[in-house]
């Protein structure tokens, strides 16, 4: 069983008939870092706040489970739901708005420790210093007694990362942890993770635009678009063996400039059928239905009409 | 005659035991048309110095010249601020949250009365499909937008007055490639078009490598080396830029984890060290980096470093 299992996600705009998100699934293991990767846009946020159970207003949930051991973490029925506070925390893409603008920093990771992990007023404050030291901000005690606008971008995401650590969640969510940092410092809350991987044998979904980041952190890989899941794999599968048209069209952005005399086609979220049938050159008649995911190797899944038509022709 | 040249700017926050000096020092200049690339640490207080470049904060000592005009409480003018506009690095800080992506492209061009108004719309159009979003997002506020779309808004809702400088304070490290390769595409068509000039403040260094024609590399609050950027890239001199040029991670699998972690902590800036502010953590420090602080100096090839092992070796 893994750690977590999101399957059948769909999310979508209330009172629109496009879903945002259809049929999402992955899992994360324990012990092991899950990216999550596609374009700005794709749905990367929004899966993750669905796990969380924290859509947006105006955002619903349609269908689709996500489990924790096997326990259902949203359910139709609030009620019927236990979820524990240090079961998954999220570190947000714009932390300086997740941030409590009111209250200084070490405070708010205080606040965290003495809910989440149960501490007293006292040790919570010492340890909030000592892991604002450990995500290699100088002067951890200064910036312990400022205010989010008081600190630098990097500096919140940082006081993010620091909370979200020392928590020590079941499943930690990191949407783009590093966006506002340095790739120095980037390559330091890189060996925190893995560290929190190693020691608590926790999982973690690691949302990102960068390939590199990816190549990096990450076991395993799912690849989004337009809310639909392209491919999902081990990296090194999906990174040297990618049976998905999207997937070889993202890796090919990496080297190609982008030539703006292109028209380049934005999502379009009301397409019935596959997501990137609008830009995908091989497109055909299967595609204007939506496809799903299939095992095209152990472990590695893609949703793509063509390799189920080269089986289909392979097998006649 | 630079666009904008800067001398000696300071700016310190906060008083006694929490003050803190976030820009020690700084010169530069930026040349109509000209990108500069600004990168440096988290911290090191890239963000500060653009602020106090636009006009949003006083600085606490030295000049700003502005086409060869001293600003000194002149830079609440609307001139000013038609000319010098700022991409926050924080979307939610450039963008109103109540107001629509349509009207808020609109808005400046409104108050600052640069374009007749049969042509915003037209205006508005043109600007979206270089931003690479469709008329759709227009109604949206930026609630309904994603990160790397709330981004893009501001990028253009900058652009649209035609200033002659923009800051840029992170524009493209929350999107992706394929966007990124547009918004790049954008600036400089804009570039081109306008002579606009351009300070890019960014970790991505790919990015920054694409489009600066030069590099500054900021340290605890100075500029610690600054050079076309070919030259930064492919011949670092201070040894904090190679350090950081090290950590970049690459795509390669069989390559993870070559990066160099520099030894030691960053300093607090409210407690910067006697003699060079890199000490700590240089693999090059010798006796004189502790007593004295190494200036920036130049090479004579338009390269300019502060540090004692390049300028000064013996
Ligand atoms: N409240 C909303 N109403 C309607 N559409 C929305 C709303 N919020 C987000 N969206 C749309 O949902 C899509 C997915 O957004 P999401 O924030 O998940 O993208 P993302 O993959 O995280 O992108 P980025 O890398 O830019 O952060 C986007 O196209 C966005 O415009
Ligand atoms: N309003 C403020 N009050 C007090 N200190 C501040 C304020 N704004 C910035 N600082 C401090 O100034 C220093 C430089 O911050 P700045 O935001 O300029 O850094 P930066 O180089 O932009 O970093 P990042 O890459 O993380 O965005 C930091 O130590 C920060 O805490
Ligand atoms: S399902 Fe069809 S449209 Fe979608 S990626 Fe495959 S071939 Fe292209
Ligand atoms: S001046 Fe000395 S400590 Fe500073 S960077 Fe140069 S060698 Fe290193
Ligand atoms: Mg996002
Ligand atoms: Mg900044």
């Amino acid at each position: 069983m893994s750690l977590l299992e999101v399957s059948g996600l769909t999310v979508g705009v209330e009172h629109s008939p496009h879903a945002l998100l259809r049929d999402v699934d992955f899992t994360v293991e324990a012990g092991q870092i899950m990216g999550l990767v596609g374009e700005s846009g794709s749905g990367k946020t929004m899966s993750a706040l669905a796990i969380m159970d924290l859509l947006p207003a105006g955002i619903e949930r349609r269908a689709g489970t996500v489990r924790l051991d096997g326990r259902d973490l949203v359910a139709q029925d609030r009620e019927t739901v236990d979820r524990n506070a240090n079961d998954m925390t999220m570190i947000f893409q714009h932390p300086r708005s997740a941030l409590n603008p009111t209250m200084r920093v070490g405070r708010q990771i205080g606040r965290a420790l003495e809910i989440n992990q149960d501490m007293g007023r006292a040790a919570a404050r010492s340890r909030a210093t000592e892991m604002l030291n450990h995500v290699g901000i100088p002067g951890a005690d200064r910036v312990a007694r400022a205010y989010p606008h008081q600190l630098s971008g990097g500096m919140c995401q940082r006081v993010m990362i620091a909370m979200a650590l020392a928590c020590r969640p079941r499943v930690l969510i990191a949407d783009e942890p590093t966006t506002a940092l340095d790739v120095t410092i980037q390559a330091q809350i890189f060996d925190l993770i893995n560290d929190l991987v190693e020691e608590t044998g926790c999982g973690v979904l690691f949302i990102t635009h960068d390939l590199g980041a990816i190549a990096e952190m990450c076991d395993r890989v799912t690849v989004l678009y337009g809310g639909q899941v392209m491919e999902t794999g081990d990296v090194r599968q999906v990174f040297t063996d990618s049976r998905h048209p999207y997937t070889q069209f993202l890796f090919d952005a990496v080297v190609r400039e982008a030539d703006p005399s292109v028209e380049e086609k934005d999502v379009n979220f009301a397409l019935q059928g596959c997501r990137f049938g609008h830009r995908c050159p091989y497109a055909f008649d299967a595609c204007a239905e939506f496809p799903l995911l299939r095992e095209v190797d152990t472990g590695h899944l893609t949703s793509c009409f063509l390799h189920q038509k080269e089986n289909a022709l392979g097998s006649a | 005659m630079a666009l904008l040249e800067v001398r000696d700017l300071h700016k310190s926050f906060g008083h006694g035991r929490t003050l803190t000096p976030a820009v020690r020092g700084v010169d530069l200049e930026v040349d109509r048309g000209e990108t500069l690339g600004l990168v440096g640490e988290s911290g090191c207080g890239k963000t500060t110095l653009g602020r106090v470049v636009v006009g949003l904060q006083e600085p606490s000592s030295g000049a700003i010249y502005f086409d060869g005009e001293l600003l000194d409480g002149k830079m609440s003018r609307p001139e000013y601020r038609r000319r010098v506009q700022m991409v926050f690095q924080h979307p939610a800080q450039s963008l109103n949250r109540r107001m629509r992506v349509d009207t808020t492209l609109a808005e400046p061009l409104r108050l600052l009365k640069v374009a007749p108004r049969d042509e915003v719309a037209g205006r508005i159009d043109e600007v979206m499909r270089l931003v690479g979003m469709g008329p759709d997002y227009l109604k949206r506020r930026p609630g309904q937008l994603s990160g790397g779309q709330q981004q893009r808004i501001a990028i253009a809702r900058a652009l649209m007055p035609g200033p002659d400088l923009v800051v840029l304070d992170e524009p493209t490290s929350s999107l992706d490639q394929s966007v990124r390769g547009r918004i790049i595409a954008l600036l400089r068509s804009i570039q081109e078009e306008q002579d606009v000039a351009y300070v890019f403040i960014s970790h991505d260094l790919s990015t920054v490598r694409r489009i600066a024609d030069r590099v500054a590399v900021m340290y605890l609050g100075r500029i610690v080396e600054i050079a076309p950027t070919e030259q930064v890239f492919k011949d670092p001199q201070h040894p904090y830029t190679k350090a950081l040029l090290s950590a970049v991670p690459s795509m390669d699998l069989d390559n993870r984890g070559s990066r160099i972690i520099l030894a030691g902590e960053t300093p607090s800036p409210s407690d910067v060290p006697v003699g060079c502010s890199f000490q700590d953590r240089c693999p090059l420090v010798h006796e004189r980096c502790g007593l004295e602080e190494p200036r920036l100096v130049s090479l004579g090839d338009g390269r300019k470093v502060e540090c004692f092992a390049v300028t000064d070796p013996n």
